[in-house]
């Protein structure tokens, strides 16, 4: 078997690992990285508990291989918080009861920052287009919407210097 | 077994080289929507991955009457394309956005049922497809693609290239049902592509996804549209030909009856889009 040495952003910081062939990035983050906001659940690709951006992409990082990021730059929840405060986004999500069980939250958040980074005031239609691949078992997913319209109200205002 | 080596070629050439020196054969990833489940679950434990995503085969380009598409261009870039739209759509109805942020083209081709939406598209467009291998290259319809369930026409040894579609004439339309309204399996979906002369159909191409062992054209229902008009007992009568000629099957999402009940009723939707 051939270990490879694979080089890659991740929350800004640079980094060098050994993998195995074929290993997933859900699996380097959680396992060997310890960067555990990023969930396991289906391995499927069908839930989208696992996502994280790719060069501002959402990827389900279950059906990624390492080998497949060299170079890029990879974002996990843990980069969005600010030296211990809260994203505008993750804000949103904790205030208007977006979580419950908390499982698919990292998911919905990243997938949330990739909408607002491309389109910084989607309307429900386009949140809702981009959320379909994340699963939510507990809140009926309206509160996640609200979160989402809130967090793009926030970060437009905080673009304007207000 | 585990994986021993996962080969990431730069370069078309590259892949073809070690393909041909496998003796064993590879297991060809690209975006690994399809692949990585399998493997993950333990259902699929291949000693060697070739990965095609740095290839070089990620384009799509207009070559003359023919957009050409690469095996590796994602779904996502073909949401994004304005060239042709029913490509568009039917990009767009494959998973939600992740998926098809890494899902491909030619990935597509090898998507169990009721999977293969984009692939119905293609069909409805006469495209062609282009392998590659050591030997060089060979072109075929993508209605002579599929011989059967899960089985195709490729040779060992080659790989997908392109996919070159042919700018369409005439009116296209593209209509996928689920049960949900977007990430879904499809109960059926339908790619039409009609051209007219004199208000009367001069040409069809029906596809149809989900009701068959593969992406299917339904060649009756084309034979009977060519010279009438769209009225609605030629569009009820059409349904009835398709429901005839396809084969559903049943899966979690629907039964066999329900599917085949279905494509009158999406068809007519398709048909109704084109007559509008």
């Amino acid at each position: 078997m051939s270990v490879r040495i694979v080089n890659f952003t991740l929350n800004g910081r640079n980094i060098d690992v050994m993998v195995k062939p074929l290993t997933t990035l859900q699996k380097l983050l959680r396992e060997h990285l310890n960067y555990t906001a990023t969930k396991t659940g289906c391995k499927q690709g069908s839930c989208g508990s696992c996502t994280v951006l790719v060069n501002g992409e959402p990827m389900v990082s279950c059906l990624l291989p390492v080998e497949d990021i060299v170079g890029k730059n990879v974002l996990t929840l843990e980069g969005l918080s600010d030296n211990g405060d809260l994203h505008p986004i993750q804000e949103s999500f904790f205030e208007l009861f977006a979580v419950q069980c908390g499982y698919c939250t990292p998911g919905m958040i990243m997938v949330s920052k990739a909408l607002l980074d491309h389109n910084p005031d989607p309307n429900r239609d386009e949140i809702l287009d981009a959320l379909t691949g994340n699963y939510c078992r507990c809140t009926g997913y309206e509160p996640i919407i609200r979160a989402v319209e809130e967090s793009a109200r926030r970060l437009n205002l905080a673009g304007e210097g207000v | 077994m585990s994986i021993q080596e996962y080969f990431r070629p730069q370069s078309i050439e590259e892949a073809t080289r070690l393909l041909a020196d496998q003796a064993q054969g590879s297991l060809i990833l690209a975006g690994g929507t399809l692949a990585m489940p399998l493997i993950n679950d333990g259902i699929s434990m291949p000693e060697m991955v070739l990965g095609l995503k740095d290839s070089g085969l990620n384009y799509i380009k207009d070559q003359d009457k023919y957009l050409v598409i690469g095996a590796t261009a994602t779904l996502s870039q073909m949401a994004s394309q304005t060239k042709i739209s029913m490509l568009s759509e039917a990009a767009l109805a494959v998973g939600g956005w992740a998926i098809r942020n890494m899902a491909t083209v030619g990935g597509n081709f090898f998507a169990p049922p009721p999977g293969g939406d984009f692939t119905a598209a293609l069909l409805a467009l006469d495209a062609e497809i282009t392998f590659v291998s050591s030997q060089g290259e060979r072109t075929i319809a993508v209605k002579d693609f599929f011989t059967g369930f899960l089985t195709n026409s490729m040779a060992p040894g080659e790989i997908i290239k392109e996919v070159r579609v042919p700018f369409p004439e005439g009116k296209t339309a593209f209509t996928k049902y689920g049960r949900r309204h977007a990430n879904t399996p499809s109960i059926v979906a339908i790619a039409a592509n009609l051209g007219y002369q004199s208000e009367k159909v001069s040409k069809a191409r029906i596809a149809l996804n989900a009701v068959g062992p593969y992406p299917l054209r339904a060649v009756m229902t084309e034979d009977y549209l060519l010279g009438k008009s769209l009225t609605e007992q030629v569009i009820q009568e059409a349904g009835e030909i398709a429901a005839g000629e396809c084969s559903p099957f049943t899966d979690a999402i629907a039964s066999e009856w329900y599917r085949r009940k279905m494509v009158p009723v999406i068809l007519g939707r398709t048909l109704e889009q084109i007559g509008d």
